[in-house]
């Protein structure tokens, strides 16, 4: 059974499905949180979360079986992964065996075209992740060498962001066209949720589900980061 | 019979209080001489520089000090089993930087609790997260 905040169902009065869509546990090298402390943060903190993303670096996690936490915290636990590109970062949803065998995860410097292409081919969900930072971020190399195709949804709202970066991050997608979700990149348990995205009037149990949701396009990021820290 | 935090008064959820550490130049040159860690990105603005830092940097064992100076100060009396960071960005010397943390995980036969920690540069960059694991009083 989902689990509902009351303070936040006022706040959020017609929300159906808010998912932090992008976290990183102790599977990731610079990841400090154990998946089950996130769950106790999220019923102890009372977030409106409905469940979370394991985006891990360089990597697709097919081991680690979330189910028991699931259904011990009322909570939707997906996996995804997180690749580093030409252009940056980029969030893969719906990682599967012809994605796995279609490029090296561990390759820090793939095409980025070819990451979206492949992913679409495998039925996947392929977006940049924090893509107003620099270095690392889809617009820093925009500025440098052009916009590509392929591009249509990136995350507008990032929980790590210093001012500014997601500002450019929304005014870039919204000159672009590209829509927009939220994640909190969360790396410590206490950052879970600072960003989020809104599937509202839907139900999203796996990450079929989710890639179905990303594809049809109804969801807005949402930030959090100021009531959660307070 | 020594006084300080104790295990019941704790729970998952609660914060730190936030500290902000004195990183100017004379203190964490202190640091450097007290730790014989003598590097010139630590203690000059212009060498730091010239390595490709904006400024002088905070050294991490600092930072990592720091962080469990907070420990000590939120819990009096307690121990700490293990601190673990990672460093994502520089901290400048002479910035304003912000300590915090909170309690992610208890265990009650133990009387371990979890924390996260971090470390906010002055542009709102995290420069450093990490955990730790600590001993309270019964």
């Amino acid at each position: 059974m989902k689990r509902r905040s009351l303070y936040l169902s006022f706040t959020f009065a017609d929300i159906r499905m808010i998912l932090d869509l992008h976290t990183h546990s102790v599977k990731s090298d610079d990841g400090r949180a154990k998946v089950e402390n996130y769950c106790k943060w999220i019923q102890k903190k009372e977030l409106p979360l409905d469940g979370f993303v394991l985006t891990e670096h360089r990597q697709f996690d097919d081991q680690s079986d979330y189910r028991p936490l699931e259904d011990a915290y009322g909570l939707t636990i997906m996996k995804a992964s997180e690749v580093e590109t030409d252009y940056g970062h980029v969030l893969v949803f719906g990682v599967n065996d012809d994605l796995l065998n279609a490029f090296d995860f561990t390759n820090v410097r793939l095409p980025i075209e070819m990451v979206l292409e492949e992913s679409s081919k495998a039925g996947a969900f392929a977006a940049p992740c924090h893509p107003g930072r620099k270095r690392v971020g889809l617009f820093a190399h925009y500025e440098e060498k052009g916009p590509i195709q392929g591009v249509h949804t990136v995350e507008t709202l990032n929980g790590g962001s210093i001012p500014g970066e997601d500002e450019l991050s929304s005014n870039m997608a919204e000159t672009l066209g590209y829509r927009g979700f939220g994640g909190s990149d969360s790396h410590v348990v206490s950052r879970i949720g600072y960003c989020a995205t809104n599937f509202p009037n839907q139900r999203i149990d796996d990450i079929g589900q989710l890639v179905g949701a990303l594809k049809a396009g109804d969801f807005s990021a949402i930030s959090m980061k100021e009531q959660i820290s307070s | 019979m020594t006084e300080g935090l104790k295990f019941s008064e704790v729970e998952i959820g609660d914060d730190l209080p936030e500290e902000v550490p004195d990183v100017s130049l004379s203190s964490v040159t202190a640091f450097c001489k007290a730790a014989s860690h003598i590097f010139d990105r630590f203690l000059d603005h212009e060498a730091a520089q010239k390595e490709g830092f904006p400024g002088a940097i905070v050294p991490g064992i600092m930072s990592q000090g720091l962080l469990a100076a907070m420990i000590h100060k939120w819990a009096p009396g307690s121990s700490i089993r293990s601190i673990d960071t990672v460093f994502r960005g520089s901290l400048l010397v002479d910035s304003q930087i912000t300590m915090t943390g909170a309690v992610t995980d208890t265990d009650d036969e133990s009387n371990l609790v979890e924390l996260d920690l971090a470390i906010i540069a002055e542009d709102g960059r995290t420069g450093v997260i990490g955990t730790a694991v600590v001993q309270l009083l019964e």
